[in-house]
C-alpha cells in the first residue's frame, strides 16, 4: 500500500521534470534511458535508509520543478573570479551552458566541448561509465534529465585551471548540470567550481560530475559553496583513478540552506594518491552533509581524508566517510579524520567514520572528534585584550584554516582565506 | 594603583580566597609567596577576570575603577596583564597575528587608529630582543611546540608589547632553568618604570634574587598572613613554610 503510494509520488515528481524538452545528442537518448529506467525502481531517499539517515529530502521532493533557461547577458561574475588568476571560464546558467560567456579551448593541452560538440564515441566512452551514477535517486534523476553539460579533456599539463561557474536564479527551478572531466595519460588539470545565486526560492540544484583520471595524471578539484538563501544543493562527484594518478578534492562550504555532497573515489590503479579535504560551518538552521566513499580496489595506494567543521546555532552538520580496502588491495595507507566544534547547545553534528578492510597488509586509521571551543584558549586571548567574539572567530579560523591551507593555487588560496575572513 | 579589600572567591562552591587585603602602588614590586594550594593562582585568575571563579565578597579598586565590574578583555585594555603559569597553546593562530589583533583591539577601544605595520614590526623586533625570543618563534603558532622556557619568554614578550600598568606574573619561574630565569627577570626589570607595578607570584625565593621585591606577602589558606620586606623571602627560603603554618594554627 505505502509502496504504491511512494511510487506514485515518485512518478508524479519525475513527470513534471520530464515534461521539459531537453536536448538529445548522438547516443545520448540511450544514456538518458538508463536513468529513466533506473528511476522506475527507485524511491525517494528515506531516513530509514542508512545512506540518508541524517538528511531528510522531503523539502526537495515535495515540490514541483521546471527548467528555466533564462537570458543571461547581464550576469556579473566578478564576485567569484580569482584575482590574478587566468582561467578557462565555463559558465552554466540554471544548468545550461552559456557559450557566449564561456571559453571552450581546443589546444594541445586541453579541449573543452559542449555535449553537442562531442562525438558519439566520446560520450559513450565516459558518460555514466562510473559506478553508482544511477544507483541513487538523485544521480539517476540527473542521468535521465540532465540539463546540459561539458566535457573537459586534458591531454597534457594544462596551462590554466578550468573555472566552472554555476549561476542560479528563479523560483521552483531545477538545475541539473552534468560535467565530465577526463585526464589522459601524463596530464594535469585543476578545476575550480564556484556558484552564484540570485533571487532563488525553492531552487533545486542537482549536479553530477564525473572524473576519469588516466594513467600518471593528476586532478585538483576545488569546490567553493557560498550560497545565498533559497537553494537546496545536491552535488555528486564520482572519480575513477588509473595507475599512478592523483585525485585531490577540496570542498569548502561557507553557506547554504541545505547541502548534500557525495564524493566517491574508486581507485582502480596501483600507486595512486587520493586526497579529500573539506570544511563546513553551518549556522542558523542550515544543514550541511558530506558523504564520501574512498574505495581501494588495487594495492599500493595512499589516501588522506580530512574534514573539519564548526556547527553553530540550530544548524546540523553530517559527515559520513566510508573507506573500503578490497581483498586484493594490499599495502594501502588510508587515513581519515573528521573534527568538529559545536558552538551552541542546539547545534547537531552527526559524524560517522567507517572502515571496511578485506585485505590484511594495510595501514589504516580513522577517527572523529566533536567538542566545544577550548575555553582556556578563549580566556587566554581575552586576557590579551581580544573581545570574546574576536577570540572565538580567531580560534574558528585557526581550526578550519588547516584545511583551507591545503589549497595549492596561491591566488585561489588567498581568495578563499579572504572569504573566510582569515587573511 | 590597585587596592584589594576583603576579597573572597570560590570555585564549584569551595571557598579559596578568604579575605585578601592588598595595596600596590605605582613603581612597586610585590611578591606573593605561599605553599601549594594557598590560593596564589586563584588570586591571579580572579584579578584577570576568569569566570570560573565566583566572587562572594570584597572589592578591587584599580586606578579608581571597580575592577570586578569589567570583563577579562576590558581589564586587559585598562592595563592588567597576567603572565600565565601554563601558557596556552593555540594551533593555527600565529604569534604575530595574535599580537597585532590584541594591540589593535586595545587601541580601538581607546578610539585610536590601528598600529602601522612598520611601527608594529619595529616594536616586535625591539621587544623580542629583550627576552631573546627567536624570530622564527614569532611566526609560529602561539606557544605550539615551544619549550617551557620559550613559553615563559613569550609571556614576557607579550607583556612588553602590551605595556601594562599592572603585571601579575603567576609562577613565571616554574620550569625555567637558571639562564632562562635570568633572561625573563632581565625582561621584567627592564620594563619596570615608576608608573607601573608588578606582582610576582612564586613558590620559591630564587626568582626574587633577580626580580627584587619591595614587599613580600605570605598567602596561606586564602589569606595574607604575613607581610614584610625582601628579607621575609630569605627567611622563608631558609626555614620553609612550616613555621608560618605553626604560627597561624597556634
Amino acid at each position: 500500500m505505502s509502496s504504491t503510494l511512494t511510487t506514485n509520488k515518485v512518478e508524479e515528481f519525475v513527470s513534471h521534470i520530464a515534461e521539459n524538452n531537453l536536448a538529445v545528442w548522438n547516443e545520448l537518448p540511450n544514456i538518458r534511458k538508463s536513468g529513466v529506467e533506473a528511476l522506475k525502481n527507485l524511491s525517494f531517499p528515506n531516513t530509514k535508509d542508512e545512506y540518508w539517515k541524517y538528511s531528510r529530502t522531503t523539502k526537495i521532493t515535495k515540490n514541483q520543478y521546471k527548467f528555466d533557461q533564462i537570458d543571461s547577458a547581464n550576469i556579473n561574475l566578478d564576485e567569484v573570479r580569482v584575482a590574478g588568476l587566468d582561467t578557462y571560464e565555463i559558465v552554466m546558467v540554471n544548468g545550461f551552458l552559456n557559450t557566449e560567456l564561456s571559453n571552450l579551448p581546443k589546444n594541445d593541452s586541453i579541449t573543452i566541448k559542449s555535449f553537442e560538440e562531442c562525438t558519439t564515441e566520446e560520450l559513450t566512452t565516459y558518460f555514466s561509465q562510473n559506478l553508482d551514477t544511477i544507483t541513487n535517486f538523485f544521480s539517476a534523476l540527473n542521468t535521465a534529465y540532465f540539463s546540459e553539460g561539458i566535457m573537459v579533456i586534458a591531454k597534457g599539463v594544462c596551462d590554466k585551471p578550468v573555472h566552472l561557474i554555476h549561476y542560479s536564479e528563479g523560483e521552483s527551478v531545477i538545475s541539473q548540470p552534468r560535467n565530465i572531466f577526463v585526464t589522459e595519460k601524463n596530464s594535469e588539470l585543476s578545476i575550480i567550481k564556484s556558484s552564484i545565486n540570485k533571487n532563488t526560492n525553492n531552487y533545486f540544484y542537482n549536479s553530477v560530475n564525473e572524473f576519469f583520471i588516466g594513467e600518471n595524471s593528476h586532478i585538483n578539484y576545488y569546490v567553493i559553496q557560498n550560497y545565498e538563501e533559497g537553494m537546496n544543493v545536491m552535488s555528486t562527484n564520482v572519480a575513477t583513478q588509473e595507475n599512478n594518478s592523483t585525485f585531490s578534492a577540496f570542498n569548502y562550504t561557507l553557506k547554504g540552506d541545505w547541502i548534500r555532497n557525495n564524493t566517491n573515489v574508486f581507485v582502480k590503479g596501483e600507486h595512486c594518491e587520493s586526497n579529500l579535504y573539506g570544511a563546513y560551518q553551518p549556522t542558523g538552521k542550515e544543514h550541511i552533509d558530506n558523504h564520501t566513499i574512498m574505495d581501494h580496489i588495487m594495492p599500493n595506494c595512499e589516501s588522506n581524508e580530512h574534514y573539519k567543521g564548526t556547527v553553530g546555532d540550530k544548524a546540523t552538520g553530517v559527515f559520513n566517510g566510508k573507506v573500503f580496502v578490497r581483498k586484493d588491495a594490499q599495502k594501502i595507507n588510508a587515513f581519515q579524520s573528521n573534527n568538529n566544534i559545536l558552538l551552541s547547545d542546539d547545534a547537531t553534528m552527526n559524524s560517522k567514520p567507517e572502515l571496511e578492510i578485506y585485505a590484511d597488509d594495510v595501514k589504516c586509521s580513522h577517527g572523529s572528534t566533536s567538542g566545544q571551543l577550548d575555553e582556556e584558549a578563549v580566556f587566554y586571548l581575552q586576557s590579551r585584550g581580544l573581545s570574546k567574539e574576536s577570540a572565538t572567530a580567531l580560534l574558528i579560523s585557526a581550526f578550519l584554516g588547516e584545511v583551507v591551507e591545503k589549497i595549492k593555487i596561491p591566488e585561489l588560496k588567498e581568495k578563499v582565506l579572504e572569504i573566510y575572513g582569515m587573511e | 594603583m590597585i587596592s584589594i579589600k576583603n576579597l573572597h572567591a570560590s570555585i564549584d562552591g569551595k571557598e579559596i580566597l578568604k579575605g585578601i587585603n592588598l595595596d600596590v602602588k605605582a613603581g612597586e614590586v610585590h611578591a606573593i609567596m605561599g605553599p601549594n594550594g594557598s590560593g596564589k593562582s586563584t588570586l591571579s585568575a580572579v584579578l584577570a577576570g576568569n569566570e570560573d571563579y565566583e566572587i562572594t565578597d570584597g572589592s578591587v579598586d584599580f586606578m579608581g575603577e571597580d575592577l570586578l565590574e569589567f570583563s577579562t578583555e576590558e581589564r586587559s585594555r585598562m592595563g592588567i596583564f597576567l603572565a600565565f603559569q601554563y601558557p596556552i597553546e593555540i594551533p593555527g593562530v600565529s604569534n604575530m597575528n595574535f599580537l597585532r589583533t590584541a594591540i589593535n583591539e586595545t587601541r580601538e577601544s581607546k578610539g585610536e587608529d590601528p598600529i602601522a605595520a612598520k611601527e608594529f614590526l619595529a616594536k616586535v623586533k625591539e621587544k623580542s630582543a629583550l627576552v631573546e625570543l627567536d624570530n622564527s618563534l614569532l611566526k609560529r603558532y602561539v606557544n605550539e611546540g615551544f619549550s617551557g622556557g620559550e613559553k615563559k619568554r613569550n609571556e614576557i614578550f607579550q607583556m612588553a608589547m602590551l605595556e601594562p600598568k599592572l603585571a601579575i606574573l603567576d609562577e613565571t619561574d616554574s620550569g625555567l632553568d637558571i639562564d632562562a630565569l635570568k633572561i625573563v627577570s632581565h625582561g621584567v626589570n627592564t620594563l619596570k618604570t615608576k608608573d607601573n607595578a608588578t606582582v610576582v607570584i612564586t613558590h620559591y625565593q630564587r626568582l626574587l634574587d633577580h626580580i627584587v621585591p619591595d614587599f613580600v606577602h605570605v598567602l596561606y589558606k586564602g589569606k595574607i598572613v604575613k607581610s614584610g620586606g625582601k628579607e621575609l623571602a630569605l627567611e622563608l627560603e631558609e626555614k620553609g613554610y612550616d613555621w608560618i603554618k605553626e604560627e597561624i594554627n597556634a
